[in-house]
This record gives structure tokens, C-alpha cells and sequence, in this order.
């Protein structure tokens, strides 16, 4: 099959486009495969894409470039599509509009797939009548602002299918938007196969690794690491990664006095060789819209102490067989369940072998041929039932204008946009 | 603790240069890098486009060897004499380029190995690769580096000259080798900052502790008329100052001139090769003058014996001093409320910043400011 997936700038860095190129690649194993960056700003893309897969851009902001458009006055005016409560509506305008337009109303691919909420809206009012309709899901539903929630409500029901990266959100979905006829299935990231040696469980070191924000809650960990201290001080900790934390929490270790166990190493990539210095990782994070350092530590052969918080990490560690689950902000909790690995060599080792096995089901391999399921039963859905499909479509349309009707007069009342 | 007030160590002119602190040596060009500065436009002399990047992965092992694998680009086969090149930056002698041999590695990838026997001045090493095709050796880019033997690294510790080698990225994301090598060397281990000083756990390597051991902090102060000199290429080891001169456990002092740099002296308390010192802040402070005033921190394994530098080398982390970091306290002193706290210099070495009430704690000196290019 034909996949065309669009995406807001496929030459940035982000968890996104990493995720997006880990499923373009492998698809294209099998499939025809296009990414379609609405922005380019670099030259060149900073992950792999490999060989097979198509990239193009539709409006280029390369200051450099000869065929620069960030001037353009059309670019200078707002964006009418893309909803105007979407967190990157500052870099759409009615350029974008009119190239995404474009673009969706003369796509030749079985099925298209948006990257982010302002994208998949695009795509369900746009899309020329036949591709598959797919709009995924990185973030959360909960999120996301009541302004954006409504315009979703309102363009969803013209999906055919809307992906999450937790079982969790995609429950959120299903209740809180309701979309008939939309299928919603939860897929989560993928992680490759990190190619290494995995972790032998030898080394005191416990690794955390993520950007030094405060939903990251690593000063909970910090301070649940003075208790490890006291108990086992022949173990360390680091902590991979920059942010605006940074400071402060350099800041608490010195006021703890764990400038000898706790150390900032600052930004890794990639980060897999920093998993494989470690025996235990910790996660302390107060939100995860899915956990993906959890899998990649996973990968590299460590057990996690992570956290229970919504919505990733419960999904992804089997609480007591390959890592422990704590609840949020509790850090004699967190101390404790890092204390029993700690301990316990034999535990840990066990666990940590048990994280590798179970991580496979991550693989780029195993994760694309989930939605190479999805997308298969969503085109013979399509063609197999025409007359199906018609009335999902017609539901959906009318659905949706009732929607936008409805939201539209709440909207009103309330004084904000929704698109 | 027992420092005694010291006046300042005779000490020639040179001794005080060499134990400045060595200038920042990153000094990559910003172009992408090409070969040899006498062609900088050879690797596009066929008119081709920009070969396609080079990656190199790195496993190091825990004698301080490196292997380097890579994939070779298409069409160019494993010429017998194809070799891993790694040039000291900055450096022009024979001894400032190594050539390792590239063969196959038994998987479709190219091999060169690093052995910890072969010796690599101290200094950051560029890394490239030359297939043996007649073209200019193409620079290398950092792949996998794993360096986890790295880690908690502990060698013989009868071992004569201790060499480290840590790949790592530059900031224009070129791979290159830190490389130290060192013998006797001193290796730092914890730090505890308190009020009234600092104590300091290490091990020594290629030399024994003796009767007569100590700790020694010389301040890093360039004596007026003899300032920047430029002295950018000394290790911390071949900077050691003179061992003659100095007698007495805690007092270590003779008086030259009024610009010789002092130094504070302390017993080392030793048990086999570990060794732990407390150095008073207070000696620091009475001699502080003005802005950042640096101290470097010495072993001196016996009476009479040469000095060693205390480093931390023997883990995976290229750059320590952002990583491994040190509160700086508030001191009272004659001259005002300092701020004094250890930090570790561009080349790991382990020094003590005496800061004035003026100063910002940590981060103002000029050594600070070269930090930035030092990765």
C-alpha cells in the first residue's frame, strides 16, 4: 500500500519525528512510504530516514533557500484551517492552508496520516474523497486545551481512524469524545533494537534521562536518592539531559550533599550507551504521554522504577517482573523500590533480563505491523463496503457539522475560537 | 588542621609557567573539516557531492583500549594500507599523528584497533579515516560509544605511566580522543566540602606513599611582566614544579621574590595506595589579593619526590567539570567574605577557586569563559 504520513517539520527534533521515522523506515520495508514536512528549515533532516522513504516539504522557511517563503505575505496571515487553540498555530498561516489544501486534495496514497492534532484536522476536512483517514496522537486528549478538544470533536467524526500511544488515552477518546464509526486503537512508539550489549546488571550506577522540567520531577528523585545514600552509598546516580531545572536542582544536591552520588550529566545522544552504563532505571516523572525512555532503558537490559503516573509507564512495566511501579511524588516509595533492586543482585539481574524480553514487543517491526493491520482492515472496510463507508462518511460530515454547530453556539456564549 | 602560615616557594620562572593552567586546545576549524590545511578543497576535487558521512563506533575496554568499527562507503574496498588516522590538534611533529590499520572486522565493517600500549600524548585527538585511495583522509563522525568499562575504571595500580583516552564528540560533532598520560598520576576521588575546607579521598598510580607525603595547593598567580605567555600545550604532569626546594611536612616555604606564587602544604594520610588530605580555606583566603584566584592541588608521594597533579581521569566522562561540580563556601577572611569551593580545570585537573566578594562564585574567570569551546 501507498502511506503518506504529514507531519509539521520533519528536519526539527522531537520525539514525534524520531517515532515517525522509526515507523516511515520500516513500513517502507514492504510499503510505499512519503513523509510530508508542512515546514523545512534545515537542509537536511537530523534522523535517519534510510533509502526507501520519500521526503518532501510544502513551504520552505530556509532563510538561505532560493526558494525562501517565509516572506511571503501570504505566510504573514493567520492560519484559517489549522485551529487556532493547537500549540504551533503561530507557524500556520494561510499559505499552509492553501499548500496542505493542496496537498490532501490531490494525494494519490491509500492511506494518510496526520502527526498532530492541527494536522489531523486538516486532514479530515481535506482529504480528497478515497484515501484512509488516520490522524495519531502523540500527546494526551487531557492535555490538550477545551478550545482544542472542541475542534477536534468537531472535524474528528471525518476520521476514519484516530491512534493513541496508551490504551489510557485511547479510553479518554472513546469517552470523552465520542466519534462513531472512528475507529480508535491504541499503538504505542516504537524503539529499535538498540544494538548494543545489553546492560549485565554489575555496575552501582541507577540512570534517569529525560529534559530537566518539572513534570520530570526529578527533585523528588534526587531526594529520594539521599535516603539510597544513607543506606547504600556505594551506588550513584545520573541523570541524563538539559533544562530549565538545571539549576535548581544542582542547587538541591549541594544543599543534600550528593554532589558524590548525583551527578547532571547534561544532553546525551544517543542515549544508549549511557543505559548500558547503568543497572537500575529510574523514572519520577509526574506525567508521561507514553514513557519512551522507560522502553529505551528497557532495550539496553535495565529493570525500571518508575512512577504509576498517567499514562504510559503502567502499560509499559509489568510491576514486580520486569521494574516496580511507585505512586507519584512519593519519594520513600521511589527510595524504597530503588533500595530492593538495589539489594537484591539476583532480583535485579532477573528483572532486568525480563525487561529486555518484554521490550521486543516495542521493535520498529512489531509496532508498524500493527498499523499495517490497522490500515489493511481500514481499506477493506473502505472498499469492501462501499455503501458502509458512504454512510460513515455522510454520518461523519453531518456529525461533525452538528458538532461545530453545537460547539460553535457554546463557543459563542463563551467568547472563545474553536477553529 | 595543622597548614602552617607558608611564605611563597622559591620557584624560576619557568616552573610558574608551566604550572599555569594549560590554555583551552579546542581550536577545530569551523568549516567541515578537510585533511591537511595546504588542500582544503581536496575532498571535493572530482566535482562530486559531499561523500556521505562516516560514523565510527567505539568500544573502549578497561586497560584503555579503543576498537573502532565503520562501515566503508561503497566501492572502496580495504586497501592494505587503508588506516584510522588520529592527529593531535594543534600539533605539526611526527609524533602528533598515529595510523592504526584498517582491515576487515569478520561482520562487512572496517576494524582499527587502539591498543592502551600505544602511547598518545596528552591533548584532544581529531579523528579520520584514510581508505588508502589516494584521497585526502575523511574526518570522522562519533557513532555508538560505549564506553561502559570506562566507568568506574580501576587499573594496576602498579602500573609506571597511566594512559586515558575517551572518545567523544566535538562541538561541531566530529569525533576526537581526549587523551591523558601520566605517570605517577593521582587520582581524585570523593570531595567533601565543609565550612573550614575540603578533604579530598584519591589513589596513587606509579608511585608509592612515603615518609614525608603531603598535599600540596599552589596558587596559579602570574606574576606581573611574565603574563599570558601562551604556554598551551602543558600537561599537568611535565608541568610538575621543581622537587628540590621544598622540605618539611606542613611547611614547605622558602621567599625568593615578592611575585613568587605561594603554596599551602598539608599531610596526606595514607593507607597502601589510597590517600585522603584536608586542606584548610582559611590558609587559601589569607592569601587571596583579588578576583578568581586559582590553586592547583599536588601529591607529593615522599620527601624529596616529584610532585604528582591530582586528576580525575578514570571514568567515561570527557569533560569533568560541568558533570562533577562542588558547592563553593563562604569564607571569612582579612580581606572579606570569599567564596572558595574545588572545581576541575579543562584537563581535569583538580584546583580550588578562591573568589572575592565581588566575584561571582563559579562562573567569571577566564579559564570559566574558554569552557564553553573545550568540548
Amino acid at each position: 500500500m501507498h502511506i503518506s504520513f504529514l507531519i509539521h517539520n520533519a528536519y526539527g527534533i522531537g520525539g514525534t519525528i524520531r517515532t515517525t521515522f522509526n515507523l516511515a523506515r520500516t513500513l517502507a520495508e514492504r510499503h510505499d512510504v512519503e513523509i510530508v514536512s508542512v515546514l523545512r528549515h534545515r537542509d537536511t533532516p537530523v534522523f535517519d530516514l534510510g533509502r526507501r522513504v520519500a521526503l518532501r516539504h510544502l513551504v520552505d522557511i530556509r532563510e538561505s533557500s532560493p526558494t525562501y517563503e517565509g516572506a511571503d505575505p501570504e505566510h504573514t496571515r493567520p492560519a484559517k484551517v489549522f485551529p487556532a487553540a493547537e500549540g504551533r498555530y503561530g507557524q500556520y498561516s494561510e499559505l499552509t492552508d492553501r499548500r496542505i489544501a493542496q496537498h490532501l486534495r490531490r494525494i494519490e496514497a491509500d492511506v494518510v496520516v496526520g502527526t498532530r492534532p492541527g494536522l489531523n484536522v486538516h486532514i479530515a476536512k481535506q482529504t480528497r474523497r478515497g484515501p484512509v483517514r488516520t490522524g495519531q496522537e502523540h500527546l494526551t486528549l487531557d492535555t490538550h486545551s477545551r478550545p482544542l478538544k472542541l475542534a477536534l470533536r468537531s472535524a474528528y467524526p471525518r476520521l476514519d481512524a484516530v491512534t493513541t500511544v496508551t490504551e489510557a488515552d485511547a479510553r479518554a477518546y472513546r469517552r470523552t469524545l465520542r466519534l462513531p464509526g472512528v475507529r480508535i486503537e491504541a499503538v504505542p512508539n516504537s524503539v529499535p533494537d538498540p544494538g548494543l550489549q545489553p546492560a549485565d546488571g554489575s555496575g552501582k550506577w541507577v540512570v534517569a534521562a529525560g529534559r530537566l522540567a518539572p513534570v520530570k520531577r526529578y527533585d523528588v528523585l534526587i531526594r529520594s536518592f539521599a535516603k539510597v545514600v544513607a543506606e547504600r552509598p556505594d551506588w550513584r546516580l545520573r541523570i541524563y539531559g538539559g533544562g530549565s531545572e538545571k539549576a535548581a536542582l544542582r542547587a538541591l544536591i549541594d544543599e543534600l550533599g550528593l554532589y558524590n552520588h548525583v551527578f547532571l550529566m547534561g544532553p546525551a545522544n544517543p542515549l544508549d550507551p549511557e543505559w548500558a552504563k547503568g543497572s537500575i532505571a529510574a523514572v519520577s516523572s509526574s506525567l508521561e504521554s507514553f514513557g519512551m525512555t522507560i522502553v529505551e532503558a528497557m532495550r539496553c537490559g535495565l529493570p525500571v522504577v518508575a512512577t504509576d503516573c498517567p499514562h504510559g509507564p503502567g502499560e509499559i512495566v509489568d510491576d514486580g517482573t520486569d521494574g516496580r511501579l511507585v505512586p507519584v511524588g512519593d519519594q520513600d516509595a521511589l527510595a524504597g523500590a530503588l533500595l530492593t533492586l538495589i539489594n537484591d543482585d539476583d532480583a535485579r539481574k532477573r528483572m532486568g533480563r525480563a525487561a529486555l524480553a518484554a521490550s521486543a514487543r516495542f521493535d520498529p517491526a512489531m509496532i508498524a505491523g500493527r498499523y499495517e493491520a490497522l490500515f489493511s482492515e481500514l481499506i477493506t472496510r473502505r472498499r469492501g463496503s462501499g455503501l458502509r463507508g458512504t454512510l460513515h462518511r455522510t454520518r461523519g460530515a453531518l456529525l461533525s457539522g452538528a458538532y461545530a454547530t453545537k460547539d460553535a453556539a457554546r463557543a459563542a456564549v463563551r467568547g472563545v475560537r474553536t477553529a | 588542621m595543622t597548614a602552617s602560615t607558608q611564605l611563597p616557594e622559591t620557584a624560576s620562572a619557568a616552573t610558574r609557567q608551566e604550572v599555569k593552567e594549560p590554555q583551552a586546545i579546542d581550536q577545530e576549524p569551523k568549516a567541515p573539516p578537510t585533511a591537511r590545511p595546504d588542500r582544503p578543497k581536496a575532498a571535493r576535487r572530482d566535482g562530486k557531492a559531499a561523500p556521505a558521512e562516516l560514523r565510527a563506533d567505539c568500544i573502549a575496554d578497561s586497560a584503555g583500549g579503543l576498537t573502532f568499527d565503520l562501515t566503508a562507503p561503497q566501492g572502496d574496498g580495504t586497501a592494505w594500507n587503508a588506516a584510522l588516522v588520529l592527529r593531535l590538534r594543534g600539533g605539526d611533529g611526527v609524533d602528533d599523528e598515529v595510523r592504526l590499520p584498517l582491515g576487515p572486522n569478520g561482520s562487512g565493517r572496517l576494524r582499527a584497533v587502539l591498543p592502551s600500549t600505544v602511547a598518545l600524548a596528552e591533548g584532544r585527538w581529531n579523528a579520520y579515516a584514510d581508505f588508502g585511495d589516494g584521497r585526502d583522509p575523511r574526518r570522522l563522525l562519533p557513532g555508538v560509544n560505549d564506553l561502559r568499562s570506562l566507568v568506574d575504571r580501576r587499573p594496576l595500580a602498579g602500573i609506571g605511566r597511566l594512559g586515558v583516552r575517551i572518545p567523544y564528540a566535538t562541538k561541531f560533532g566530529n569525533l576526537a580522543l581526549r587523551s591523558w598520560l601520566r605517570g605517577p598520576h593521582a587520582e581524585a576521588g570523593d570531595i567533601l566540602v565543609a565550612p573550614d575546607g575540603l578533604t579530598v579521598s584519591g589513589r596513587l598510580y606509579g608511585a608509592a606513599p612515603a615518609a614525608g607525603a603531603r598535599a600540596e595547593a599552589r596558587a596559579r598567580r602570574t606574576p606581573a611582566g611574565n603574563g599570558a605567555s601562551g604556554a598551551s600545550d602543558v600537561s599537568g604532569a611535565s608541568g610538575a614544579p621543581d622537587a628540590s626546594g621544598v622540605s618539611g611536612a606542613t611547611k614547605a616555604t622558602g621567599l625568593s621574590g615578592a611575585d613568587a606564587p605561594p603554596v599551602v602544604t598539608v599531610p596526606l594520610t595514607v593507607e597502601g595506595l589510597d590517600f585522603t588530605f584536608t586542606l584548610p580555606y582559611d590558609a587559601l583566603a589569607a592569601r587571596w589579593e583579588h578576583g578568581n584566584e586559582p590553586w592547583d592541588l599536588w601529591v607529593r608521594p615522599a620527601e624529596g619526590a616529584r610532585p604528582v597533579r591530582i586528576a580525575r581521569l578514570l571514568d567515561d566522562v570527557p569533560d569533568k567539570k560541568q558533570v562533577f561540580s562542588y558547592p563553593a563556601l563562604p569564607v571569612r577572611a582579612a580581606a572579606g567574605h570569599l567564596r572558595v569551593g574545588p572545581y576541575y580545570t579543562l584537563d581535569n585537573d583538580l584546583a580550588i577557586r578562591v573568589a572575592g566578594p565581588d566575584d561571582a562564585p563559579s562562573e567569571s574567570s577566564e579559564q570559566d569563559t574558554r569552557a564553553a569551546t573545550g568540548s
